[in-house]
């Protein structure tokens, strides 16, 4: 063991620290993508309050509170919550928000009950018990490496060995239950993996911090990438960095370990919502914004071209003309004239040639749109998809587009004449 | 002794307390964010420890405003990373409530390791102690948390039926709300920061376990037996108020917690009604099962 330290650059309770993290952070990822496409993700949640009343009962039964008596009563207490769960789950009516609340606040209840009761029958001093919930990840010794270590490697493995049919259950479990799938079973198993992390995470990070280090790294990497399998490998390479990340963190500035990973667990998971490729808020703000200022401009051009013979307008006549305030045309005629196709002189628009060959295109593109909405269904597609109203040409092809373009013209010959 | 007595103040304040709770429960079940009182309860730690920081004070108004604040802050949050449908609400819930939670557990680390903050009794407040704050109203002795409790179910009951409308559509189909001219966004968040709001005020005179469980349960209860909002905010107030009166009895004689008693009475009525819904169900598959041989023959 002490071979591993020496390469790491850092010191041996702080490498110990990283380490536990770093095999906490994997399973976390692993194990908090089914829960997470599977709506489950809060589970974690309520089988860290229903921990307490375990904790409670294992107290009473064996006047001890030494840890290891303590975390037998969390895990049956967790597991009978995850059981719990997944029988109430089966209720029409409860979607699994609800039926994971109800759990929480009944187990806490009960736990808080357990403790007055113990406090009130003189068994002993109970106080200090809730604190079993939060964790202390900086006591962390080789023992606790041992367990995350195995944890890990057995959680990765069931995950490896059931990544598939575990898959088609969360996607169509209709389907996978007629192809005579055993879905329950395969239900229970994603479940006993959540226990299973949650209960090590538990004494590591606490209970309401371990919550994130099951959602963050599969709400991150759901963002990248599409597909199950990996989205899971990809979930737990974060889970991982993300606790490393925070193990060092907290190490070098001196504060606690799992509010830190908790803190970067969030802004890694609300970045990648935020700026993650064709998918992420801040890309389908830029697309809202090229293709408003694209069919702004279109639209100033089109007027500005059809009012050709009248001569140069100005700012207020073609506001009047398209029927928008003047802000909204001010600013597409700036962008016109940036884009070279009006005069940048300033004062009156006036369209330079390549505005004016760019307005007769946008033209030609909006018949298109017009003929495709009336005519398209007589078009021999080899798929049903809309065309982009912004690309026909791209999207239909050359010679579709000819084809609508006479189809339109037919269709206006035989208009009647009124 | 204030007025209603001991047990009367205890059981009226848990009961208006449960009604607030069971109405805004019903909503939060039916738009799939039952966890919401859970991350409150959790989120506002960081408002405590900032009122005690710059304020230098622990008086219950400046608290609650701190805290309220988180509150607003979290249940925001969540609304937004949900409404920019990259992530699930369980798992914006998720995200949020704990990152909040961290910040507070950092800076009670950090700032009031020495000023002993016992979180316990700033703002997570014990129903049983209710009756022990009295204030004075036209010359009579009333609790204070019971007239906190009582101004609350009011508000809440008010926002509510002036919202009917709003939050039926809203709660049922949300894309029919908007093409009628409705903002299902502002109806939901307007109703989140009642939420927010409503359980911060509650953590302060009950406690905030009561208040987790009584958001969440009876309303649960009552989703279980009918479909009909109206039907399904009048199941969960009754709840409530039998939860309420039923978990004082109980905790009296086994000398235990009343707020946990509360939430064990609420979930005994939870399974009742499991039980019920799934007798209701047995019965008439039986029906149609005779139904169907006598058909047969």
């Amino acid at each position: 063991m002490n071979v591993i330290y020496e390469l790491l650059p850092v010191s041996g309770t702080t490498a110990l620290v990283a380490l536990v993290a770093l095999a906490l952070g994997i399973t976390a990822g692993a194990v908090g993508s089914f829960a997470v496409l599977q709506a489950r993700s809060l589970v974690g949640d309520a089988l860290a309050h229903a921990a307490l009343p375990g904790i409670a009962v294992a107290f009473i039964l064996s006047g001890a509170r030494d840890p290891a008596t303590l975390m037998i009563g969390a895990v049956v207490a967790a597991a009978v919550a995850a059981a719990l769960i997944l029988f109430l789950e089966r209720t029409p009516r409860l979607r699994a928000d609800a039926v994971i609340a109800v759990v929480l606040a009944g187990a806490f209840s009960a736990g808080v009950v357990l403790l007055t009761w113990i406090s009130a029958s003189g068994r002993g001093d109970q106080g200090g018990l809730e604190s079993y919930l939060f964790g202390q990840a900086a006591g962390a010794v080789e023992a606790d490496l041992i367990t995350a270590s195995v944890v890990m490697v057995s959680a990765l493995l069931i995950v490896g060995v059931l990544a598939r049919p575990l898959g088609a259950v969360i996607f169509d479990r209709a389907f996978s239950s007629s192809i005579g799938m055993p879905v329950r079973g395969l239900e229970a198993i994603s479940v006993a993996l959540l226990v299973l992390a949650v209960v090590v995470g538990l004494r590591m990070v606490g209970a309401i911090l371990m919550v994130v280090m099951l959602i963050a790294p599969a709400v991150g990497a759901r963002q990248l990438v599409k597909r199950l399998p990996p989205m899971i490998v990809l979930a737990a390479l974060f889970g991982g960095a993300i606790a490393v990340t925070g193990a060092l963190l907290s190490s070098a500035l001196a504060v606690p370990t799992g509010p830190v990973i908790a803190l970067v667990g969030t802004a890694t998971a609300v970045l990648l919502v935020l700026i993650a490729p064709s998918r992420g808020v801040a890309w389908r703000a830029r697309r809202r914004h090229v293709n408003h200022s694209r069919l702004r401009g279109s639209e100033l051009l089109m007027a500005l071209d059809g009012t050709s013979q009248t001569g140069p307008m100005s700012e207020e006549q073609l506001a009047r003309e398209v029927g928008r305030n003047l802000r909204w045309v001010r600013r597409g005629v700036r962008s016109l004239r940036r884009s070279g196709l009006a005069d940048p002189d300033r004062g009156a628009v006036a369209l330079t040639e390549k505005g004016r060959a760019r307005a007769a295109q946008d033209r030609r593109e909006v018949a298109a749109w017009s003929a495709w909405i009336e005519h398209g269904w007589r078009l021999d597609l080899p798929d049903a998809r809309e065309p982009d109203p912004l690309n026909m040409r791209r999207s239909l092809g050359e010679a579709n587009l000819r084809q609508l373009a006479e189809l339109g013209q037919e269709g206006r010959d035989r208009a009647p004449v009124r | 002794m204030p007025l209603f007595g001991d047990a009367g103040t205890i059981m009226l304040t848990a009961g208006l307390v449960a009604s607030a709770c069971a109405i805004l429960g019903v909503m939060l079940v039916l738009r799939g964010l039952s966890l919401m009182g859970d991350a409150v309860s959790h989120s506002i730690l960081p408002g405590i420890i900032a009122v005690f920081l710059i304020a230098q004070t622990r008086a219950p108004i400046w608290v609650i405003l701190g805290a309220a604040l988180f509150a607003v802050i979290c249940v925001i949050a969540i609304e937004w990373l949900v409404a920019t449908r990259l992530v699930r609400s369980d798992a914006a819930i998720g995200l949020v409530f704990p990152a909040l939670f961290a910040l507070g557990v950092l800076g009670v680390h950090q700032f009031t390791a020495d000023l002993h903050i016992d979180l316990d009794s700033t703002i997570y407040g014990e129903i049983a102690f209710v009756p022990f704050r009295v204030m004075e109203i036209a010359g009579v002795d009333v609790a204070r948390g019971l007239v906190v409790a009582a101004i609350v179910a009011v508000v809440d009951i008010a926002a509510v039926a002036l919202l009917w409308k709003e939050l039926k559509m809203t709660s049922f189909d949300p894309g029919f709300a908007r093409a009628s001219g409705f903002a299902p966004a502002w109806v939901s968040r307007m109703m989140l920061v009642l939420v927010s709001i409503t359980a911060v005020v509650a953590f302060e005179s009950v406690g905030a376990i009561l208040v987790i469980a009584l958001l969440i349960i009876p309303a649960a209860t009552a989703r279980l037996l009918t479909t009909r909002l109206l039907a399904m905010v009048l199941i969960a107030v009754s709840v409530g108020w039998a939860a309420a009166i039923a978990g004082y009895g109980a905790a009296v004689a086994a000398d235990a917690s009343i707020a946990g008693m509360m939430g064990l009475m609420a979930l005994g009525a939870f399974f009742v009604a499991l039980g019920v819904t799934a007798f209701r169900r047995w019965t008439t598959e039986s029906a149609r099962f005779r139904e169907a041989q006598g058909r047969s023959k």
